[in-house]
């Protein structure tokens, strides 16, 4: 039933847009549904001389994963010894809240200077957006694994690398879940800043910006939807797991 | 305390409806409803009225203000303003080299190539080939314009339509319309020259300018290294071209998906032609796509080198490229091209690529066919207590300058209106 | 075997630098098979004698060893059962008896084959698959009991294990580990606030003084088991006891 439910708004919204379009008549302010329609029916039509929807979509896929994956790859083992290590934590903890409010976009011009064109500034865009959820979460989800728990496994003679492997990993799972879940929303919003870069001729953020420069607004109201979409398969991907692995989380006693 | 803590809670909801709601308010972006009184609509030094100038990031959203009545015009470069023409937005009421004062700017620069001093010092030969390929490739549009306008259309949108509003309108149609409103020329003429200075000088006097060019007592020094346009003059006089030794590095060459670097997609897209006329290439890797990314510097028929073509969404972003030497060469606009210099970029304008080619579009059916028609609407709407509101690419672009310029000529104040 | 504490002592700074002593000096000597109740009022250093036992925290002085050997790390001759959040959410009541055996690198068919037993013994077959959070409070104590049992140790040492539970379940899990104890022949060492509890399943009980606990007085009960609660003989006991409690707990000393 509540599945059913979720789908009831997206509907009427859509048809509430097509009636405000025809009330309007400006298709500046409104474009009909008539006009973005086509983009999404035919995604693997090329548009404008950039690429096919499709084509697109893969590709700011392929550079949100790499960035997306690197982060992972720091932020959770540096979550771990800052979660574990109170000294770790202290160490770090003034330097990444002072980073953590910067938003990813105004590391544009750093990441071109340092990077230079190509796909290595775009990922490193991508890798600043998901690292602060995932290292936060990381370290809230170690903090989180009860004492007692550790303390179970000392007793029976677990060694440090088994406490990690056996306790802490599966007690933070969760809350380490729940920052990956978050880190990759933020950075599929960042694949639009990171392909704003000079130098990547493909991908859904620069067919957005391409149609805003030549004021194609149906191709950008189309780009908006299918990275609405992407966006809400993935996190559903997401959930999923999360249902599956994680249901004991909130329940522990 | 939880009373304290709900309380709170609700003041600051309140306060940022509050705020919200303010903000729509204030969004519009007349100057008339905001500041009050602030600027009288006319005074002795401005006896016509006020003109309010909206700057925005880039042309692309322009056609979709002044179809949403946020503004009255748009001064901008092409395709934008035969695009605003043909999908029935606006008309255009003057094209930039009629603008004011009389014959001020009727060769006014638009777009240069520029190079980096330490690659041209490197690799003179080179440069001076690339060169010789944009002049050939400057001539052939002027001698093909309906070709020059196909490939054109083929590099920005994939010969595609542009949708604007209900109107769908074919790109090759668009760039055919606005191909001639454009100088396609290299000479670094003495008008040019002149014509560059006064847009130095103007933007000195908004205070953009005030390092390096402002401050050097030969400017021209500063600004200019001509000698790619000569030795590329004699290259293609002589109908002759050694090959030069190839070079190691890829080369990265910017620019902007402008119909003012069609020289570069001309280049490129019909390589065949000039390879076989004048011994010098650039092929793409990837025939088949509609930008390509990367081409074969060929001279004749040898590979000298591989180059990096890189488009950018506005003239500063290749600037900073090319201060970080991502970029070796780029077509770009004079006045990023200008700060550039003037801040310590490396780089000297080689030649210009194209003059003219920007455009004042007004709402289709004002009564503005001319400067003149303009300028009485303008003073009507002023005195009305409604100044007309025009936007712009950008403070310090060449046509923010010459807008300026042209409306305080013409007796009115210029305001900034601010969203 | 035997136990034997040796002036056992602990004694910490705080965060304000003052030293707090948490405990005096404790020599006691465990005979094989005995169940002793560590009794005192609450603060007195009972949990952390226990924990010093455990290998959980460090003796400031004095010694502990088993048949003559000294231990300082958690010994895999002893069991810890903890009051509550001890089982891994995380894990089926299976996955969890055979943590032990799991930490020491036994085979799966094997570690599968001894959980069950275990769980067959505390009463509880046929609940493998389920998870803790599916328990009630008295299962997952049995559980815990399972685990500890699981590795084979000499000595169990439990804080307070049914302290969480209702005043009937308490009853009937004191039923219970009599039960076990008699069938594993295990040396408990017991920590407690509740007299009655002490009275009911101790061979000696160890009352300890106010903080810093020192040993006040040790009590052996008269062996007979099953024992009744109301009956006279154990009425008199418990009011010595309480009295002592009583006398400890009292703020005017």
């Amino acid at each position: 039933m509540t599945r059913r439910l979720g789908l009831v708004l997206p509907i009427l919204l859509i048809i509430g847009w097509e009636i405000a379009a025809i009330i309007v008549n400006n298709p500046f302010y409104l474009p009909k549904l008539e006009t973005v329609i086509p983009v999404l029916l035919s995604p693997f039509s090329d548009i404008l001389g950039t690429g096919s929807l499709v084509d697109n979509a893969l590709v700011s896929i392929e550079r949100v994963v790499l960035g997306f994956a690197l982060a992972a790859a720091v932020a959770i083992p540096l979550g771990i010894g800052m979660g574990r290590f109170a000294v770790l934590n202290d160490f770090f903890d003034v330097t990444l809240e002072l980073f953590r409010p910067v938003p990813p976009l105004a590391w544009v011009p750093l990441a071109l200077a340092w990077f230079k064109i190509g796909i290595v500034s775009i990922v490193f865009i991508i890798f600043i957006g998901a690292i602060f959820p995932i290292l936060l979460n990381t370290v809230d989800g170690v903090r989180g694994v009860k004492n007692t728990w550790i303390e179970v496994g000392t007793t029976l003679g677990a060694g440090e690398r088994q406490i990690l492997t056996k306790v802490i990993l599966p007690g933070a799972a969760p809350t380490i879940w729940t920052g990956l879940r978050v880190g990759f929303g933020i950075s599929w919003m960042c694949v639009v800043a990171a392909e704003i870069l000079p130098g990547p001729t493909s991908g859904l953020g620069y067919l957005i910006m391409y149609a805003y420069n030549l004021g194609q607004i149906n191709v950008i109201i189309a780009g908006i939807i299918v990275i609405g979409l992407i966006g809400l398969a993935i996190d559903q991907g997401f959930k999923a797991v999360e249902k599956r692995w994680f249901g004991w989380r909130g329940l522990e006693r | 305390m939880k009373s304290v803590k709900i309380a709170a809670t609700a003041f600051i909801a309140l306060a940022l409806i509050l705020v919200l709601l303010t903000a729509g308010c204030t969004q519009s972006a007349s100057p008339s409803g905001g500041a009050g009184n602030a600027s009288p609509a006319s005074s002795s030094s401005a006896p016509n009225g006020t003109v309010g100038i909206l700057e925005t990031s880039g042309v692309g959203p322009m056609p979709s203000l002044l179809a949403t009545g946020q503004v009255d015009g748009y001064i901008a470069w092409q395709p934008v303003v035969e695009a605003g023409v043909e999908s029935n937005i606006g008309q255009v009421a003057v094209y930039s080299k009629d603008l004011p004062p009389t014959g001020e700017w009727s060769n006014h620069p638009q777009n240069v190539f520029v190079v980096r001093k330490d690659f041209y010092a490197q690799n003179p030969d080179f440069v001076n080939d690339f060169s010789a390929l944009n002049l050939a490739a400057t001539q052939y549009i002027n001698d093909h314009p309906q070709e020059s306008a196909g490939i054109v259309a083929d590099w920005l949108a994939g010969k595609q339509n542009f949708t604007y509003g209900n109107v769908s309108v074919s790109s090759v149609t668009v760039v055919s319309n606005a191909l001639p409103t454009i100088e396609f020329t290299n000479d670094p003429s003495d008008s040019w020259k002149s014509s560059t200075s006064d847009f130095v000088q103007a933007l000195i006097d908004i205070g953009s300018v005030n390092g390096f060019v402002k401050n050097s007592s030969d400017r021209d020094a500063v600004l200019y290294n001509f000698q790619p346009y000569q030795n590329a003059e004699a290259i293609i006089a002589a109908k002759n071209v050694t090959t030069p030794t190839p070079l190691q590095n890829t080369v990265n060459v910017g620019y902007l998906m402008a119909v003012d670097h069609s020289a570069l997609f001309v280049a490129v897209k019909d390589w065949q032609y000039f390879n076989d006329t004048y011994g010098i290439a650039l092929k793409p890797e990837d025939l088949t796509a509609a930008k390509p990314a990367v081409a074969d510097f060929l001279v004749n028929g040898q590979k000298v080198a591989t180059v990096n073509l890189v488009p950018a969404n506005a003239g500063p972003n290749l600037m900073q490229l090319a201060a970080t030497n991502s970029l070796q060469m780029s077509y770009v606009g004079v006045p990023p091209a200008i700060s550039a210099i003037d801040i310590g970029t490396p780089i000297t304008i080689a030649y210009p690529i194209d003059n003219l080619g920007s455009g004042l579009v007004v709402t289709k059916g004002a009564p503005a066919q001319d400067w003149q028609s303009f300028a009485a609407w303008a003073k009507q709407r002023s005195d009305a207590g409604q100044p007309l509101v025009i936007a712009a690419p950008g403070r310090g672009s060449i046509q923010d300058v010459m807008l300026r310029y042209a409306l305080q000529n013409s007796g009115f104040a210029v305001t900034d209106v601010k969203v | 075997m035997t136990l034997v504490l040796s002036e056992v002592s602990r004694t910490f700074s705080s965060e304000k630098a003052e030293t707090i002593e948490a405990l005096s000096p404790i020599s006691l000597s465990v005979n094989n098979e005995e169940f002793i109740c560590i009794l005192g009022p609450s603060g007195c250093g009972k949990t952390t004698l226990l924990r010093i036992i455990a290998g959980l925290e460090y003796a400031s002085s004095g010694s502990i060893s088993v048949d003559g050997a000294p231990i300082t790390r958690p010994s895999p001759k002893m069991a810890m059962i903890f009051q509550e959040y001890s089982l891994f959410p995380w894990r089926t009541v299976e996955e969890n008896v055979a943590l032990g055996l799991e930490l020491r690198g036994l085979k799966k068919p094997d570690r599968v084959a001894a959980a069950e037993k275990y769980l067959d013994l505390v009463g509880l077959k046929g609940f493998e698959e389920r998870y803790p959070h599916e328990l009630s409070g008295g299962m997952r104590q049995r559980v815990a009991v399972a685990r500890a049992l699981a590795i084979e140790p000499s000595i169990l040492l439990m804080d307070e294990p049914f302290g969480a539970l209702d005043a009937q379940t308490r009853n009937r899990m004191q039923h219970e580990l009599l039960h076990i104890w008699e069938k594993t022949k295990k040396t408990i060492l017991f920590v407690t606030h509740s007299v009655d509890e002490a009275v009911f399943l101790a061979d000696r009980i160890v009352v300890l003084t106010h903080r810093p606990g020192r040993i006040k007085e040790i009590v052996t009960i008269p062996a007979t088991r099953p024992r009744e609660r109301t009956s006279e003989d154990f009425g008199q006991i418990r009011r010595h006891l309480l009295d002592m409690i009583r006398e400890e707990s009292d703020p005017a000393q």
